[in-house]
């Protein structure tokens, strides 16, 4: 019984955001003049209609889920880690390499690249991490700098030196992979990819991790009281360390499975443009860095996207409409931090008092 | 084709303003002690209600301070979630440039009833002063004059933040109340009031970057024009280390390699590189000096679960 009241308390923040951001979107809706009944119905179905849109939403949610997941893990230490997108790009970019030039039979080359993947968007977040560590250069800021040097360095890579020579069009990406190395689809002709399947593992991971392990409960202690930590013996840089590699890992498997599973080349702003990195930092705080939570908030955000899609192709209402329902969310859920900060002050302080 | 001449130092200095005018502001919010990564949206806001200013009132001063006034709004949003509900200023910045995005894409549905860019060629854009005497000045000339006044402001926005921050009672208190909050509350420093100052003024100066981009080169305004400019600001209010005549120095640094990316590809060398070399020379630059305004965020990131 106290589980299942925790559980709908949990969720009554969410629900209520969710209930926000789609007031917000009628409001903006009616704005430019459409029903706001039909927009609705028109993001359901572009959503959920059909298998074929569900499937679509699955797809889209893959990468989110991925970013979403690492991101989870290196908040709940205190890392703020903006360096998704970068993370993300390399390990794109070293998997498709690997996944064309490596000898081998199929399944080798994609494991391969499988593992390219998650270690070079590893190393790439690691650096951040050690340049903290080591130098107390701000991590906030260098992941984010360290964003622009990857994609930029990818887009080189993919414009001069590995560009696809062979279509007539000069196009910014790599030749297409053999079929052996790509991850099968889910359905027969549906985008879902097994590569959501391993999102789904890698949420179930990282639960048990965060639930059972020693490790997790050293993240856990660095992020809610640092100083405690310290006290309590945990070497904070080693854990930030990890954390770091884990998430920017995450992120590289990401950006692994949208070319394996989806684009079979890496072509230049294929995975920037879509935002999913951002989406991911999303998915994590409506979850509160939650492994299980981010499944559900990622599959929110991308139905969303996705039903946003349907809406622009047969309302007059833009595309945008995601982008202003999503930030209600946030804005909505980052207030939530106070209230339950301003809750806890209260509390303690009754507590101090010896009222209670 | 030269690589360095007049007309590349006169284009870095048209590129530069909006990243400029943006870092300013930013830094205004750095030295307060909040970390505002909400700039891109707030110029994507300021470009699109400079438009909607120009469109209606057919007056350019008037559509600058409409841009201004709409653009303060929106910061003051910022300054509530994050000061007045203490919101995690990130998250909150993320979020206000995904609204920002969105809103202007939906308002210019409703308004003009269009869809990804409004251009309308009746539309005055911004005049290009020519300063008397410094004209004809051989080359000096050709960089100095003909810019639109947004231009000449932003570059005296620099040296006036530069003088308040130095010379002023406020700017001290200003920056008193971005090192150590608590000491400036308890000497009576009315520390809230001066913070929603600073990011009320962000909002300015972000709202002038916007105008100069809807209303400088060129007369329209298309979804999501600001393009990745707000962050750029933000980095180069980092390696300018949220000083006003660093940042001056640092913008104009982004906004030579900006122009110079564009020329080398007319001699079709990989730009990649040349536009890396900003960020590089950032992180390279952390490594030496700390940066006071950013500091004050680390405890912030404790927050952030």
């Amino acid at each position: 019984m106290e589980a299942v009241k925790k559980l709908c308390k949990s969720l009554v923040q969410p629900l209520l955001a969710v209930a926000i951001g789609l007031l917000t979107g009628a409001v903006v809706i009616s704005a430019v003049g459409e029903s706001i009944l039909d927009t609705y119905q028109q993001m359901w179905k572009g959503a959920f209609g059909s298998f074929y849109f569900f499937a679509s939403t699955l797809a889209r949610s893959t990468p989110i889920m991925l970013i979403g997941l690492g991101l989870s893990l290196a908040f709940r230490a205190g890392v703020f880690n903006l360096g998704a997108e970068g993370q993300m790009v390399l390990g794109a970019v070293g998997a498709t390499l690997v996944g064309l030039y490596l000898p081998g039979p199929g399944l080798v080359k994609m494991l391969a690249a499988l593992a390219t993947g998650v270690a070079v968007g590893g190393l790439w977040s690691l650096l951040a991490g050690y340049m903290e560590a080591k130098f107390r250069v701000q991590l906030l800021i260098t992941t984010l700098l360290l964003n622009y040097i990857a994609v930029l360095f990818a887009g080189y890579l993919v414009s001069e030196p590995f560009q696809d020579k062979s279509g007539s069009a000069a196009l910014a990406q790599t030749a297409m992979l053999e079929k052996s190395v790509w991850l099968p689809k889910l359905f027969a002709g549906m985008s879902v990819h097994a590569g959501f399947l391993l999102a789904l593992a890698a949420a179930l991971a990282l639960f048990w991790v965060v639930r059972f392990t020693p490790f997790g409960y050293e993240v856990k202690m660095l992020g809610h009281n640092p100083f405690f930590a310290r006290y309590g013996g945990i070497d904070k840089d080693r854990v930030m360390l990890v954390a770091m590699f884990a998430s920017g890992g995450l992120a590289g498997l990401a950006g692994t499975v949208e070319v394996l599973g989806a684009h079979y080349r890496y072509v230049d702003g294929a995975l920037t443009v879509p935002g999913y990195a951002w989406t991911g930092l999303m998915a994590t705080l409506l979850a509160n860095s939650h492994p299980i939570g981010v499944v559900f908030t990622s599959i929110l955000l991308a139905a969303l996207q996705t039903g946003a899609m349907g809406v622009e192709r047969n309302t007059e209402v833009p595309l945008e409409l995601a982008s202003v329902i999503q930030a209600v969310l946030i804005l909505f859920i980052s207030a939530k931090f106070s209230h339950d900060w301003w809750k806890n002050r209260k509390s303690k302080r009754r507590e101090s008092h010896g009222v209670v | 084709m030269e690589l360095f001449d007049g007309a590349l130092v006169s284009s870095t200095i048209r590129m530069v303003t909006p990243i400029l005018l943006a870092a300013l502001g930013g830094a205004l919010c750095a030295r307060v002690g909040i970390f505002n990564v909400g700039l891109e949206g707030l110029v994507l806001v300021g470009a699109f209600s400079a438009i909607v200013g120009n469109h209606f009132t057919g007056s350019l001063p008037l559509a600058v301070l409409f841009a201004a006034a709409v653009t303060v709004l929106f910061s003051l949003l910022f300054a509530y979630m994050t000061i007045g509900l203490k919101a995690n200023e990130i998250i909150v910045g993320v979020a206000i440039n995904f609204l920002a995005l969105g809103l202007t894409t939906f308002a210019l549905r409703a308004v003009f009833g269009v869809k990804g860019a409004f251009y309308d060629k009746d539309m005055a854009g911004l005049p290009q002063w020519q300063i008397p005497l410094v004209t004809d000045i051989p080359v000096l000339g050709d960089i100095l004059s003909g810019h639109s006044p947004l231009v000449y402001a932003a570059f005296l926005a620099a040296v006036l933040l530069h003088l308040f921050f130095a010379h002023t009672v406020t700017g001290f208190r200003v920056l008193a109340a971005g090192m150590n909050p608590v000491a400036a509350r308890s000497l009576g420093l009315k520390v809230t009031r001066l913070q929603v100052l600073a990011i009320a003024l962000c909002g300015v100066l972000c709202g002038m970057a916007g105008a100069q981009l809807s209303l400088g080169q060129v007369t329209m305004f298309t979804e999501g024009m600001t393009a990745g400019r707000g962050f750029i600001a933000l980095v180069a209010m980092m390696l300018g280390q949220s000083h006003p005549l660093g940042i001056l120095a640092s913008s104009l640094l982004f906004g030579l390699m900006d122009a110079l990316s564009i020329r080398l590809q007319g001699f079709s060398l990989p730009t990649q590189f040349t536009a890396m070399l900003p960020y590089v020379l950032t992180i390279a630059a952390m490594f030496f000096l700390k940066d006071r305004g950013a500091a004050a965020s680390t405890a912030s990131q404790q927050s952030a679960r």
